[in-house]
């Protein structure tokens, strides 16, 4: 277990990288000249960056979360809400959780 | 030269905003406080004291920052390994600040760093989706980043106290919240037929790289190429 110096330096130093991080896109844009193409990219990178998470997410994991995403995706396209279609996917999860452990 | 913010009304960061993207986000927030309790009791079984804890979740802010600190809680600190990881599994956070960049950047540099001093996947995932149907307060982004911000504080300090009496989140589907979260909010942009291919490439990268990079750098990876991907097809 690190002392209490190399402790508190440690979560400063996650902070510092961590805030970095947040700031550096939008900044890294001032520099960059604004043309149709940057905008395609920024509106394609956007959604990616989402798909890319979910991708990733259900890589690690199994077919409960992939089904509770998926049922999660059909009800926000049919009801066009973000918090049932929330509800569902956790309902689905808890679900299979209960039935398969 | 800045990115050009959308033509029409200015853009404006208000307390009216913070109080309606906070509003907006509250339910998925709430399902973040399990998750801050999870690392609250992880992070005390590591043996950090409670204050650090505490402050952990107070500055970082970053879930997956904080879980991979704790695989590095060892004597001594191996401060560059810990400051590279940090970086890996945040740099997402740049391409997310990026693509904020055409609202968050006509603001003045005070305001821009206070809105995203509370970036995190869940207030950008709603508040894009907002300033691209003309919402135009980046107050709604700071104000879904601090009710995520709350909850997470909240979550860990139960952990950090009383982690040991809460039962496990997957038993109530509890672990799936944000996964799904995201499914739904790239289901609903589906609906532009540009977004198609952008997101089954970015998805397949991700998903096909995840063994093979490391943590994090999958998703860089495939949320830039879903980029490039948009950038060719439409300029053909």
């Amino acid at each position: 277990m690190p002392g209490d110096f190399a402790a508190w330096t440690a979560i400063a130093l996650v902070a510092a990288v961590t805030l970095t991080s947040r700031l550096a896109g939008a900044f890294l844009m001032t520099r960059i000249h604004h043309s149709a193409a940057v905008e395609r990219f920024l509106d394609g990178l956007s959604v990616s960056v989402l798909a890319a998470l979910v991708g990733s997410a259900l890589a690690q994991h199994g077919w409960r979360e992939a089904a509770a995403v998926a049922l999660a995706a059909l009800v926000m396209m049919r009801a066009g809400s973000a918090v049932w279609a929330l509800t569902a996917g956790i309902a689905l999860a808890a679900g299979w959780t209960a039935a398969f452990g | 030269m800045d990115t050009q913010p959308p033509p029409g009304r200015p853009i404006i960061l208000t307390f009216a905003g913070v109080l309606r993207g906070g509003r907006r986000l509250l339910p998925v927030a709430t399902f973040v406080l399990p998750f801050g309790t999870a690392f609250g009791v992880a992070a005390a079984e590591k043996g950090m004291e409670v204050a650090q804890i505490l402050a952990m979740s107070a500055v970082v802010f970053s879930g997956a920052a904080q879980f991979a600190t704790l695989d590095f809680w060892t004597t001594p600190l191996a401060f560059g390994s810990l400051a590279l990881v940090a970086l890996a599994v945040n740099a997402r956070h740049i391409i997310l600040g990026a693509a904020l960049s055409p609202w968050v950047n006509a603001l003045p540099p005070p305001k821009r760093v206070m809105a995203l001093t509370m970036l995190s996947d869940a207030n950008f995932a709603d508040s894009h989706v907002a300033f691209k149907s003309g919402e135009r307060d980046v107050g709604y982004l700071l104000g879904g980043g601090l009710v995520m911000w709350v909850n997470w504080n909240v979550g860990t300090a139960i952990g950090a106290f009383a982690g040991s009496l809460i039962g496990d989140p997957a038993a109530f589907g509890l672990d799936v919240v944000m996964v799904c979260f995201f499914g739904a909010i790239v289901a609903a942009q589906l609906k532009r037929r540009t977004a198609i291919l952008p997101v089954a490439v970015a998805f397949a990268i991700s998903f096909g790289t995840v063994d093979h990079l490391p943590t994090g750098w999958n998703v860089i990876l495939a949320a830039l190429a879903g980029g490039l991907v948009s950038v060719v097809r439409r300029a053909r």
